[in-house]
């Protein structure tokens, strides 16, 4: 693992100028200042040179796919917004999101190379996590669409679920590693599901409970789907017992249907799902739009800039994945995935080599987060399964989400560090994928 | 744990999978429906963007729809126009951003759109991906424009000025004539539109395809063709004494006239609804009348058919469950029958070509911008509607309607055959129908003419049939 990448980063980098320039050129696009081109370039260059620096049994591939997903996401962003009053401007933003996720990478590289010491602090970082969701409900939260999933202090607007769902997985990780035993070997059964006990599966199923019903509350249905899913799936890896997944289907089966006929934005979002043809203009509304815009890109796309894909409403944030669909065609929405996927596959690499449980699971989680929220949000946009309005990881336009996937991948990046140099130091083959 | 691991990893593998194919399934299968959903305002937009292709008459000249440049705020925005306006507008369509679109804007707009469909050459494909302005292609019709412009003409002199006028060549299915009367100009149909959706005579109907009406008695060439297969011979004999008696319904002839002795063929010639009836009910049978309409067209809803055709239907309830009134009522297209001209123009067609009914088609073929040739549907049998000597048969006896009842239906030095219907249609004037085919020996031309509350068939909707069949058998138009 202590190749480089360079040409990868410099290929990503390209891709994104090759956007901007078709933009400029068959959009008259106005080009954006070009000095936040270079800020961009250089700090994710500089970036990288920093990790193979001072981490160079790290993963090779996670930085330049990051790049390439945020360089799509900022020629995405400014072809959407650029001739919109209002928006102008909101692909600098997010370059500057962009430059603040880097400076939160750099100092998880810098100082959390030993991130053996978060662990320590779990059920810190559980209070922590259930406290910074909860904090919507304070007088610094407020709602946008119906959801309540903001909070402002000051100047700064940020989701706090993004954050909460990093420190969540990390308790999960060291919790289950430490029970994982304990957790595996049960005795009693509940209608022929076997049941850990109390005292060991408690504080697992208090945190899950208390972030869930938290942002069920809050309307946060995406976040919600993802902070069910991803301890259900983490707590499948680390005991390898299938009854933990039937009883967690049962689980969702149950809350589904209570939700369901509890919250009346659960039953439209549903509804517009199975049949949104019944209110085209009005509940049905954006997921027709993003139907048409998909179909309309057909194979090879109508090409960057020549779509319509202004037409679906939240294009920038939640529906991005429609747009690169209409303009790039199947062709380029399938290499988008892939891309996605290749960091995935790296991601359930580096948990693969790592040397402990604590780190196979941690990387395991971050990596199941990240894979998971993009099959829920391009499964929305493509009417795959209902729509829950959350982000494509690194692409949509939104600071926190963001920032939270920059962290992501910098403890990726800690983690695989550890285990490629364990793998330097002594190979192990039959693990590898 | 490792294994556990592993086994997440496919399910994320399978995820992704199940995305790709979501995405074939949107950009390539249902692509073309999508994109020809009227809820679907992508087009329209796109319209303004690029120039549309041409819509051509069958003569491969005459222009009906065309997209011209406008300069607009600096940038150049698209217009459509339509030269020959109303006379072909409930074919043709309109193409509104305000209003969606109809007709063949809207059928053939995967051909139409400069983008909607693949890119079909490789200057199309270059084109996209440099992102230059793609102009649509030029979709060629089959409608004859003088035929066309002819038939709306005389609807809208005739008696009520509501009707439809339906021509087409029987040997390979081409739709000459589909007019429909009153209509409404295309051209500024973002202004109009309100006042014409709310107009109490439906200019936006198409009367041609989209209405039903009762048939009256050119329904009597399907029950005579349904009798001749129950081995009925046209010189067979029936008394007729001016009624004829069911339970709960009786049968009389129209303006209660009484015949007496007659063949099978003058029945058809004087049109008597008492023998119809009587045949029908006692030799042929409602399951073989309804199949023999079935096989005529009955029931189909033409979805291949470029325009919205509305399904001609026989009865609210199906054939094992009509009374013999409802048999005898049928037989002579009153009742619950109901259709339109575009069916009853097929069912003309169908006899002439000896029994086959040709798939009725519209668009002669596609051509892309430089001329390459990339739709040219070619003429297919839709089914048989009689067998070949059945429907010799009934042509002869529909000749015989022409020369010994009909002399006003000759056109000189042409064999032509045809039947009258004078469809009853309270509390308004009965429906005037002619539905007719010449050269009778080897037809080139079906034709139906239809008049809303137009009184007698041979005061209204004949004379209109034989100006047109005149003009085109003699006219030489193609």
């Amino acid at each position: 693992m202590t190749q480089r990448a360079t040409t990868p980063m410099i290929l990503a980098l390209l891709v994104t100028a090759l956007g901007f320039v078709t933009l400029t050129f068959s959009q008259e696009a106005t080009s954006p200042p070009l000095i936040y081109g270079a800020y961009y370039a250089g700090t994710l260059f500089a970036l990288y040179l920093w990790v193979r620096l001072l981490l160079p049994h790290s993963d090779v591939l996670l930085l330049p796919i990051v790049t390439l997903l945020t360089g799509l996401g900022l020629v995405m962003i400014y072809r959407l917004t650029f001739d919109i009053e209002g928006a102008e401007n909101l692909a600098t933003t997010q370059a500057l999101w962009i430059l603040i996720g880097s400076g939160a990478m750099f100092f998880i590289v810098l100082f959390f190379r030993n991130y053996h010491r978060l662990f320590d602090y779990k059920y810190l970082l559980a209070l922590a996590a259930v406290a910074l969701i909860a904090s919507t409900f304070t007088p610094f939260g407020y709602e946008v669409n119906g959801a309540r999933l903001w909070v402002a202090i000051g100047p700064v607007n940020f989701q706090p679920s993004e954050f909460a769902r990093i420190a969540l997985i990390i308790f999960f990780a060291g919790y289950l590693a430490e029970k994982r035993d304990v957790l595996a070997a049960t005795s009693r059964s509940f209608l022929g599901v076997q049941i850990p006990a109390l005292k060991y599966f408690g504080p697992v199923a208090f945190v899950w409970a208390a972030s869930l019903g938290l942002l069920v509350f809050e309307k946060d249905l995406g976040s919600s789907l993802l902070f069910f899913a991803v301890p259900l799936l983490m707590l499948y890896a680390a005991t390898g017992r299938i009854a933990y997944i039937l009883l967690g289907s049962i689980l969702f089966s149950l809350g589904s249907t209570v939700t369901y006929f509890l919250f009346g934005h659960v039953r439209v979002r549903v509804e517009s799902w199975l049949d949104p043809w019944q209110d085209p203009d009005g509940t049905g509304f954006q997921i027709l739009q993003s139907i048409f815009n998909i179909a309309d890109g057909g194979l090879t796309g109508t090409g960057l800039g020549a779509g319509f894909s202004q037409t679906i409403p939240e294009v920038e944030t939640d529906f991005i994945f429609s747009a690169i669909a209409s303009e790039m065609g199947m062709l380029g929405a399938t290499a988008v995935l892939l891309t996605f996927l290749v960091f995935v596959y790296r991601g359930i690499k580096i948990a693969l080599l790592a040397e402990d449980d604590a780190s196979k699971l941690l990387a395991f989680g971050l990596t199941a987060m990240f894979a998971l929220q993009t099959l829920v949000i391009v499964g929305g946009a493509t009417k795959a399964i209902p729509l829950t309005g959350i982000t494509l990881p690194f692409v949509s336009y939104g600071g926190s989400s963001v920032v939270g996937n920059f962290i992501l991948t910098g403890l990726l990046l800690v983690i695989s560090e550890k285990a490629g140099r364990r793998e330097v130091e002594e190979p192990v083959y039959e693990d590898s994928l | 744990m490792n294994a556990h691991l592993r086994r997440t990893f496919y399910l994320f593998v399978a995820g992704f999978v199940s995305l790709v194919g979501m995405l074939a399934y949107w950009q390539v299968y249902a692509r073309e429906s999508l994109a020809n959903n009227p809820e679907n305002g992508l087009q329209t937009q796109r319209s303004i963007e690029a120039p549309r292709g041409l819509i051509l008459a069958g003569d491969g000249e005459t222009v009906l729809a065309k997209s011209v440049e406008r300069e607009f705020n600096g940038t150049t925005v698209y217009d459509r126009i339509y030269p020959e306006g109303a006379p072909f507008s409930n074919v043709v369509g309109y193409w509104s951003v305000k209003y969606g679109a109809t007709g063949i804007e809207i059928a053939e707009n995967s051909y139409l759109s400069a983008v909607a469909g693949e890119p079909a050459t490789l200057d199309d494909l270059i084109n996209q991906v440099t992102g230059g302005p793609q102009p649509g292609n030029n979709v060629v019709l089959t409608l004859d424009p003088e035929l066309q412009r002819l038939a709306y003409e005389e609807l809208a002199s005739s008696v009520t000025g509501r009707g439809a006028v339906v021509a087409v060549n029987p040997r390979n299915g081409e739709i000459l004539a589909l007019a429909s009367y009153p209509s409404f100009d295309p051209n500024n149909i973002d202004e109009t539109f309100p006042e014409l959706a709310e107009a109490p005579d439906a200019p936006l109907i198409n009367r041609a395809t989209q209405s039903l009406y009762p048939p009256g008695s050119t329904f009597k060439v399907i029950t005579a063709g349904a009798a001749l297969l129950a081995g009925i011979s046209p010189s067979d004999t029936f008394f007729d004494d001016g009624s004829y008696e069911l339970p709960g319904y009786t049968v009389r002839n129209f303006q209660l006239k009484d015949y007496g002795r007659v063949t099978f063929t003058e029945a058809l010639v004087y049109s008597i609804n008492v023998i119809f009836a009587k045949v029908a009910v006692e030799k042929v049978g409602a399951e073989a009348l309804a199949q023999r309409a079935e096989a005529f067209g009955f029931g189909d809803p033409y979805e291949d058919f470029p325009l919205p055709v509305s399904t001609s239907n026989l009865a609210n309830t199906p054939p094992s469950g009509w009374t013999s009134g409802t048999t005898a009522q049928t037989a002579f297209g009153q009742g619950q029958v109901s259709t339109n001209a575009f069916e009853m123009a097929l069912v003309a067609a169908a006899i002439g070509n000896d029994g086959k009914l040709m798939e009725p088609r519209l668009v002669r073929e596609v051509r892309s911008p430089d001329g390459i040739i990339l739709d040219k549907p070619a003429p297919s049998v839709r089914g048989e509607a009689l067998p070949e000597e059945t429907a010799r048969t009934l042509n002869e006896m529909m000749q015989k309607v022409v020369t010994e009842g009909l002399p006003t239906a000759e056109v000189p030095g042409v064999k032509v055959a045809g039947k009258t219907g004078t469809a009853e249609a309270p509390p308004g004037e009965p429906h005037s129908w002619w539905i007719t085919f010449a050269p009778a020996d080897d037809p080139e031309i079906a034709l139906c003419v239809m008049v809303e509350n137009g009184g007698r068939a041979d005061e209204a909707a004949l004379p209109i049939a034989d100006r047109l069949m005149e003009a085109y058998l003699k006219g030489g138009v193609e």
